[in-house]
């Protein structure tokens, strides 16, 4: 009794250091925000020196307090240099820190998940199985985790030795903050720790909300760190806080509030969280091909799909975020807009679209694969062919350049640039409804998927049936109907035609979600899930996903980077250096290949690691017996 | 059968005046004419 009071008051004790952990940079930030509040009282007192200046985005006027951004020449005091392009050099570090800071942030989210399911779960086998997800996933996590700040700290490095000027300037700017994004890794790393040791000192009862508590305070100081560093490319991409030479006005909010910050922020975790699914989804499909065990297999079969539907929950509003990304992009500055989406780089916009059509053609595969191990789900086999041609049709439309480069011959044979037929699918109002019957559709084969050994019980079934099918098809016609009139009004009328085809497919995901829940509750069951019985294809399908998910992720990089073509920091500060230019898209897609194999490689390593490691599991056993293993989520 | 077609009409009014809802009031929110092209 004794012992379990001990383990409370420690547990509780711990969850305090972590709150304080939590809070001590805002603590900490007072004295300066005092300066901060001081500074217009002496600021009075000395009018005569003070220099006013005008905040470029916020048209404020504030008082400087910095200097203006360094006016750099090409040699080695602004651009020091080994015989290598120190460009390229800097795009390494930066993507791979990138991927293992995306990788350390999301998977931590999966796992407050998973254990909330765990803890709220009535089948204590089933919680229990959840629990050892969530342990197996913040194993590998911690492990990526050291690597994360190594990566972090050549970064750093990187800066410092080649762009000592820019990087001079930028902690400059965002020095009042500096310290708190400091104190915020040390916090994240202090509570990661105590959460994953903790493990299994706290796994029942209190102890074990209190556990989970933890989990939330991590995820909180993961977010916002993942924030702050989004502040600096916010500022690169769109300045704020500052004047037209660059000097700080004294107001950091406005320097971290800058106009594409929140779509950042958005498009981010969403995007994050779709990658870390796709690498753990990965991993487990790495580790049941390797199984030599049926237990084994049904333990990572399960895994796959848990990680597979994480990352896709998240990948299916990720299209939204980016386009609204974009209409702040346009918004800010039409012509970083046209840049990106018409112009220099419209190219990698047609590879940025074949790749999300890889990733939606490859979770439809693993789905329809997936049904393979369920009795019932045969029925649905038939249909499946229509499936494949909607999203064949959809992801033809959305990849369809408006333009081709041509040789004047071709040109002339052609009869201008553009297809007389093909050149018509070239255009937004087109693509958005290739993309939105290809979400349609993957959210048809998930409903499908969660309904596959079930038949509903409900009086009312055969009504909730013909409703589903109708409210797909209508929707279908919706979007595409949508797309057509696209064509037939003008421009600014036909740019707000995005948003009710979006809502279109939003209506069937939360809609169709719901109702297929309402009617599959107390359903027949035909069958159990068969855990492990699933084909080799599928997982080769779900290591395809997760590839893709890191390319696109590197591709999207650059083109975001890129759009600030000669500017360190957009009209502020110019880039001097040899290799203010954009590459050729075939250089670009080699290094970020070379990115891409540099961190699979990489994490193939990390997982070997984390493996050392497995020789004990802390919660129960570990996967149940293939047939009879609990079904993972909700109604699945 | 007679059953199932009386499902289908209700299932296809209710599909067709959300759908058409959404779109309105939609490009409404954002200041546009759905009805553009039928005005003109």
């Amino acid at each position: 009794m004794g012992q379990v009071t001990g383990k409370k008051v420690f547990s509780i004790m711990a969850l305090c250091v972590m709150v304080s952990l939590l809070l001590l940079p805002v603590v900490v930030s007072i004295p300066s925000l005092a300066i901060g509040a001081d500074a217009p009282d002496a600021a009075k007192k000395d009018e005569a020196k003070v220099e006013k200046g005008r905040d470029v985005y916020y048209k404020t006027e504030g008082i400087v307090v910095g200097a203006p951004a360094p006016k750099t020449t090409d040699g080695p005091k602004d651009y020091p240099r080994y015989n290598f392009e120190s460009r390229v050099l800097l795009w390494f570090a930066n993507q791979q820190h990138l991927y293992y800071g995306s990788f350390v942030l999301a998977v931590p989210i999966f796992c407050m998940v998973i254990e909330f399911m765990g803890v709220v779960s009535k089948d204590k086998a089933l919680s229990k199985r959840y629990d050892q997800l969530a342990y197996d996933f913040i194993k590998i996590s911690l492990t990526a985790y050291s690597l994360t700040a190594i990566l972090g700290g050549i970064l750093i490095f990187t800066f410092l030795t080649l762009y000592p000027a820019f990087f001079g300037y930028l902690s400059s700017i965002f020095r009042p903050v500096m310290h708190i994004y400091a104190l915020m890794f040390v916090a994240e790393s202090g509570t990661l720790y105590i959460y994953y040791y903790g493990w299994d000192k706290m796994k029942e009862g209190f102890l074990k909300w209190i556990h989970l508590s933890m989990s939330v305070v991590l995820n909180v100081i993961g977010t916002l760190l993942m924030f702050l560093a989004n502040s600096w490319i916010g500022f690169m991409m769109s300045p704020a806080g500052v004047d037209e030479q660059g000097r700080f006005l004294g107001n950091i909010w406005h320097v971290i509030h800058t106009a594409l910050w929140n779509p950042l922020n958005v498009h981010r975790i969403l995007g994050n969280m779709a990658f870390g699914g796709g690498v753990v989804a990965a991993y487990a499909a790495y580790k049941f091909l390797a199984s030599k065990t049926e237990e084994d297999r049904a333990h990572y079969d399960w895994m796959g799909y848990i990680a597979m539907a994480l990352g896709v929950a998240f990948l299916i509003p990720l299209p939204f975020a980016g386009y609204w990304l974009m209409r702040e992009v346009y918004a800010y500055r039409q012509q970083m807009g046209i840049t990106l989406m018409g112009g220099l780089l419209a190219w990698l916009f047609i590879i940025q679209a074949t790749m999300i059509g890889i990733l939606f053609l490859s979770t439809n595969y693993y789905l329809w694969q997936a049904m393979g191990r369920m009795r019932g789900a045969e029925k649905y086999q038939r249909y499946i062919k229509y499936l494949v041609f909607l999203l064949v049709c959809g992801f033809l439309v959305f990849i369809t350049p408006h333009t081709i480069v041509m040789s004047p011959a071709e040109l002339k044979a052609m009869g201008g640039q553009q297809h007389p037929v093909l050149g018509n699918y070239g255009v937004m109002s087109a693509k958005n409804g290739g993309i939105n019957v290809i979400i349609t559709t993957t959210v048809l084969s998930f409903v499908w998927y969660m309904r596959g050994n079930k038949v509903s019980t409900v009086s009312w079934a055969k009504f909730g049936n013909i409703f589903m099918g109708c409210f797909f098809f209508f929707a279908y016609v919706n979007i595409i109907w949508l797309a057509i009139y696209g064509y037939y009004i003008p421009a600014n009328v036909r740019v707000g035609l995005s948003v009710p085809q979006v809502a279109t497919t939003l209506s069937c995901l939360f809609f169709m979600f719901a109702l297929n829940s309402v009617m599959m509750k107390g359903a027949k069951q035909m069958g159990p899930i068969e855990w492990g019985k699933i084909s080799v294809r599928s997982q080769y399908a779900l290591i395809m996903l997760a590839t893709a998910f890191t390319w696109m992720m590197g591709l999207m990089g650059y083109i975001r980077s890129s759009v600030r073509l000669f500017w360190h920091v957009n009209e502020i500060m110019r880039d001097n250096s040899p290799w203010a230019y954009t590459h050729t898209v075939g250089f670009a897609a080699n290094m970020i290949s070379f990115n891409v194999l540099f961190f699979w490689i990489s994490i193939l390593f990390v997982f070997w690691l984390g493996s050392l490691t497995a020789k004990k599991a802390p919660v129960g056993e570990k996967a149940g017996v293939p047939g009879g293993a609990p079904q993972p989520a909700g109604s699945h | 059968m007679g059953q199932t077609i009386v499902y289908i009409l209700i299932s296809t009014v209710i599909c067709v005046a959300y759908f058409t809802l959404v779109d309105h009031y939609l490009m409404d929110m954002q200041g546009l004419d759905y009805w553009y092209l039928f005005r003109k």
